[in-house]
């Protein structure tokens, strides 16, 4: 049974509908890769799981309906990288991991997590006390990356993960993502302009076009087809 | 110098007073990021409370820890039912609210205690023989008490901010709203708290300062009060807890030497020396002295 369900998905800002009936589905363990154009609603999908946007349609987790309030969806085991880092910045590093484990009361648990994420990104772990503003953006996103995995989520997800970043750090930050989903099994979605990079990680590959799934498959397939290769992949 | 000693002292007393109602501006401006204008009337109205328990003949002290009892559940409710409603609209929604709650706290404090002035009595020693002295001035032990009350309740809030899970997630709200959320921070609850929090500091306030304040308890006694502790809030930047701290008492010695030493100013335009300040802030650093400047990384 599929981990994350979505049936039929509408939503939008205000007036303005932006998605028009997605559906979709994420495995337990599972990596899926969303691409498409800009204005697709790759991001809108991404906030309307987290709660941030209120949805029509139907959104399961393990085939429970998911609550549409973003604390309850942490709650739930489904945790959001938002587009742009969303760093604390006035935050310690340490901080910002602690505010990522708001959901849990294991007191205990909370601190080897803080240790195993600082050993995982060393970077973390040496600039621990540091404002977390005063980061660099690779840094940042490591940083979020790691605070969203501290409410120990079974689900991941990053949208989009290597804006602006420098092809050494987004290379860098894809083989943590992998190593993560390998060690520990965290199902992940991952919204990504980066199509060649992110469809390595992926089993599953879902392409949006004006706020509707235009395809559907395996990497392989998608590299296989020639009309979805030039026009999303680029070669 | 007894003199100048003396100004300081009655300077630092008020400074404390509006480093109070300017710590309870800054922690709801940093959840909701608005200037509570109904903070000093909330402040009075629990005063009121303080003082009506007093004539059913409690002690000072139980009608002290009820009165913040009261200031925070006010601010929660105030929060809850009609600031959260109106925030979604915009922030100038929001401060027409709090104008609203201005003048309806201070109506409703009228009708339900009558508008004449009441004695509010002291927590402290304040007898014309409680002093000590310091260098030839008088140290009264009024003073003396604001003066631990700020000392003990900034000692408070810093361990509340830096030691516990409730202050760790009031700065994270502060800081973004939404990536709090996502991190699974209950932000409505955290705002809730904010604004009980800063209701309890200003009932403090209250309480302390109406014995201290020349009109005593009245319907007017906290204008002139909430008007330093605004000019003291942006002294430190809106956002800064010890920026509040150190305008509060800069804004109040300030007044004190303005109004001891410029005959000009004298007592009738007390005010307008913290309108002043005010201006001059805004003037020549609109972030204030310990304001932080957004920074965004792209």
């Amino acid at each position: 049974m599929s981990l994350l369900s979505l049936t039929d998905v509408t939503a939008g800002y205000g007036p303005s509908e932006v998605l028009h009936g997605i559906t979709l589905d994420v495995d337990p363990g599972e990596v899926v890769v969303m691409l498409g154009a800009n204005g697709a609603g790759k991001t809108t999908t991404m906030q309307a799981i987290a709660g941030l946007l209120t949805w029509r349609g139907s959104i399961e987790l393990d085939g429970r309906p998911l609550p549409q309030r973003p604390e309850q969806v942490v709650r739930s085991g489904v945790s959001l990288v938002p587009q742009g880092r969303g760093t604390l910045g006035a935050l310690t590093v340490l901080e910002n991991l602690r505010v990522g484990a708001a959901v849990r009361t294991d007191t205990g648990g909370i601190g080897d997590d803080i240790d195993r994420w600082c050993e995982v990104f060393p970077v973390l772990g040496r600039r621990s006390r540091q404002l977390a503003g005063t980061l660099s953006g690779g840094e940042q996103q490591m940083l979020a990356v790691a605070r969203a995995l501290m409410s120990r989520p079974r689900l991941l997800l990053c949208d989009e993960p290597s804006l602006g970043l420098a092809p050494i750090v987004v290379q860098e930050l894809f083989a943590t993502l992998a190593h993560i989903n390998e060690t520990d099994g965290t199902a992940m979605l991952i919204v990504e302009q980066n199509a060649e990079l992110a469809m390595d990680l992926a089993s599953t590959v879902y392409l949006l076009d004006v706020g509707t799934i235009a395809a559907s498959g395996t990497p392989a397939d998608f590299r296989a087809d020639d009309a979805v290769r030039t026009a999303y992949l680029g070669y | 110098m007894e003199l100048f000693l003396e100004r300081l002292i009655s300077g630092l007393t008020n400074g404390s007073i509006y480093a109070l109602l300017a710590l309870a501006l800054v922690v709801v401006f940093r959840g909701t990021g608005t200037l509570n204008f109904a903070q000093g009337e909330l402040a009075l109205f629990t005063t009121f409370v303080a003082w009506w328990l007093t004539t059913q003949s409690l002690p000072i002290w139980f009608a002290i820890a009820a009165a913040l009892g009261v200031g925070f559940l006010m601010g929660a409710l105030i929060e809850r039912l009609l600031i959260r409603p109106v925030a979604k609209r915009n922030d100038m929604a929001v401060l027409i609210v709090a104008l609203g709650l201005f003048t309806g706290l201070n109506s409703l404090a009228g009708l339900l205690w009558g508008s004449e002035t009441k004695i509010m009595p002291s927590p402290f020693p304040n007898g014309e023989s409680d002093f000590i002295s310091v260098g030839g001035a008088r140290l009264y032990g009024d003073a003396l008490g604001v003066w631990g009350a700020l000392i003990v309740l900034m000692g408070l809030m810093t361990l509340l901010f830096r030691f516990t899970k409730v202050g760790l997630h009031m700065r994270a709200v502060a800081d973004n709203a939404t990536s709090a959320t996502l991190a699974g921070v209950r932000t409505s609850r955290i705002l809730a708290i904010g604004w009980g929090l800063s209701g309890a500091i200003g009932a403090l306030a209250g309480v302390l300062v109406t014995p201290l304040a020349p009109q005593q308890l009245s319907l007017t006694t906290m204008f002139s009060i909430f008007i330093a502790a605004s000019a003291a809030a942006l002294f430190g930047g809106l956002d800064s807890l010890v920026g509040a701290v150190v305008g509060g008492l800069v804004i109040g010695v300030l007044e004190a030497m303005l109004t001891g030493y410029v005959s000009v100013i004298g007592g009738s335009l007390q005010q307008t020396s913290a309108l002043l300040i005010i201006v001059v802030i805004l003037f020549v650093k609109p972030t204030g002295l310990f304001g932080t400047t957004k920074l965004v990384r792209v």
